[in-house]
């Protein structure tokens, strides 16, 4: 079945108000236009769940996060997004654990089990200030481990380099939390770089993180991953989003300017562009390598 | 700043630290490194005595060769080239397993026991001060054979007693307390490394074992900027200082763009 459908209605129609929503992109490809869309439709009470995903920082100065799960936020003054949530009233609690533990809850969701041993976390005051670590005993050794719940988000977005029009999706690099996130997940949006012909995916199928028959939607949509980078399509301006969205000024300007002030993806970045200094997409031109192509056949 | 470009000056305190984390990475070693010094460090040691040792990045980056100095944890320079890419529930798994040989964390603060505490000053949901979290360190800390903290030190990062143990180190100190907890035996803490002295563990407890004096440090100047009456090592020495060749390998191998060397860190940039 073809799936493909443009941003606004992927994230209407799979996106509701109260879900537990994954972030794919762990610093690498992150879903950077399907975030600004789910501002730019307020869609609010999310319980989010990601590692290290920059734009991350709108859903919650937004006051669209009830709760995150992470390991690594900033939750202080240094964050500006983090002051305007909590001035609202809206700051969501954080649910922390270490970088593997959320890699965890989200591969036994995956799994389909209710939780997963572990030795991280162990041994450490997280398990005290959160009720989802704690310790199990072996059943066959008898040693004592950590534990962490499964977590099954209600939709689970990605951003990839190529998929094909019913939903196989590629994605190479460094994959941070992806393959589980995505999996865990019951709903999945996948946004791309290429929709490409099914025979694309089919000349390299171990290259396939998740299958059609698990796939919601498919939004073709280039650049959807800036302001990170994507292996082998773009470099990234990660540290210019921190300055970008950072102190409050910069923040204020950057969400009238470039988030609600705008149709979709396409013109926020051609108004980027329009901001920024001449060059600034140019200069995210990579040098491309090519691997030698798998060989497959009988 | 690591390396003042005053030719008088030829190093600063940060560089010792780079280079004493470098001196604790064996040539067979399997090290886990995250952004800043230990970044520095890893290379250091690639282009210098440990050419073969493998250098695994939290997002799921396995490599045995060099790579390009980022100013973020995954950029496309780390990434270009790697022996194997993959994710971060596989790389932590290699250390869960046991095959990580030596990990390097930062810290917020150290305690007496090498607890590390990168979460909250104070009570937990009233904080007088907040880190931003774990991030992949509670992970190194607790999976590794050795951990190495690389901080700056001053008294208020060094308190005899953590509020909030994010990393555990050998926790109250007591024998056997990390494998009471479920943490493997012979993991845990191996050195602290900042820029005044690098210190090892005995017994479970932190001890001096070496003084940075090559950049002005002395043992005085070490136990005032402890928050507990520290024990020195019987065998205390000076660490090691830079030698000439590992400074001219930081300036022109490992950081040529000056992204830490000779200057202020410079995050804005296409990377």
């Amino acid at each position: 079945m073809n799936k493909v459908m443009t941003m606004h209605k992927a994230i209407s129609r799979f996106v509701t108000a109260g879900d537990t929503l994954f972030l794919s992109g762990m610093q690498h490809g992150e879903p950077a236009a399907a975030v600004h869309e789910i501002v730019r439709q307020k869609i609010d009470r999310l319980t989010l769940v990601s590692v290290l995903v920059a734009t991350a920082n709108l859903l919650i100065g937004e006051g669209l996060v009830d709760r995150v799960l992470t390991g690594y936020t900033n939750q202080d003054e240094r964050s500006y997004a983090v002051v305007k949530a909590r001035d609202a009233g809206r700051l969501p609690v954080f649910e922390e654990y270490s970088h593997f533990g959320i890699s965890l809850v989200l591969l036994a969701g995956q799994m389909g089990i209710p939780f997963i041993p572990t030795r991280s976390e162990i041994g450490s005051d997280m398990p005290k200030y959160n009720k989802n670590i704690t310790s199990v005993k072996c059943p066959f050794t008898g040693e004592y481990l950590g534990a962490v719940r499964a977590v099954n988000p209600d939709v689970g977005i990605i951003h990839v380099q190529r998929c094909d029009a019913e939903g196989n999706a590629q994605k190479w690099g460094t994959m941070g939390v992806d393959v589980e996130g995505i999996n865990a997940s019951k709903k999945v949006i996948v946004t791309t770089e290429k929709i490409v012909d099914a025979d694309v995916i089919r000349r390299d199928p171990n290259r396939t993180i998740i299958p059609s028959f698990r796939v919601s939607a498919v939004v073709e949509q280039p650049f959807g991953a800036h302001p990170m980078h994507l292996a082998g399509c773009y470099s990234g301006d990660m540290w210019g989003y921190y300055f970008d969205t950072g102190p409050k000024e910069n923040y204020e300007s950057y969400v009238k300017e470039l988030v609600y002030g705008l149709k979709d993806w396409d013109e926020h970045l051609k108004r980027k562009a329009e901001i920024k200094p001449p060059g600034y997409f140019e200069n995210f031109r990579i040098n491309a390598v090519e691997s030698d192509p798998i060989i497959t056949g009988y | 700043m690591i390396i003042r470009n005053d030719e008088n000056d030829k190093y600063t305190a940060a560089a010792q630290m780079v280079v004493a984390g470098a001196h604790q990475i064996r040539p067979d070693d399997v090290v886990y490194v995250g952004l800043g010094l230990p970044f520095l460090s890893a290379l250091l040691a690639k282009y210098t005595h440990a050419p073969e040792c493998t250098i695994i990045i939290e997002n799921g980056i396995v490599r045995t060769t060099g790579f390009e100095l980022p100013r973020a944890t995954d950029t496309l320079g780390v990434q270009f080239m790697s022996d194997q890419l993959t994710g971060l529930f596989y790389v932590s798994s290699l250390g869960q397993a046991g095959h990580i040989t030596t990990g390097f964390i930062g810290a917020g603060q150290v305690d007496r026991y090498g607890n590390v505490n990168d979460t909250c000053v104070g009570d937990y949901y009233r904080p007088s001060h907040r880190w931003a979290g774990s991030g992949g360190a509670n992970d190194v800390m607790s999976f590794c054979r050795r951990t190495i903290t690389m901080l700056r030190q001053s008294q208020r990062r060094f308190p005899g007693k953590v509020d909030f143990i994010t990393c555990p180190g050998y926790i109250d100190g007591t024998l056997g307390s990390r494998e009471k907890a479920g943490l493997l035996p012979g993991t845990g803490p191996a050195m602290v490394i900042t820029d005044l002295a690098c210190y090892t563990f005995e017994n479970g407890e932190m001890v001096v074992k070496s003084v940075n004096s090559s950049v002005g440090a002395t043992l005085e100047k070490v136990k005032e900027e402890v928050g507990w009456d520290i024990k020195v090592a019987a065998d205390l020495t000076d660490t090691t200082p830079p030698t000439d060749e590992e400074i001219r390998v930081l300036r022109e191998r490992v950081d040529p763009r000056r992204i830490w060397v000779g200057g202020k860190r410079t995050p804005i940039g296409k990377d």
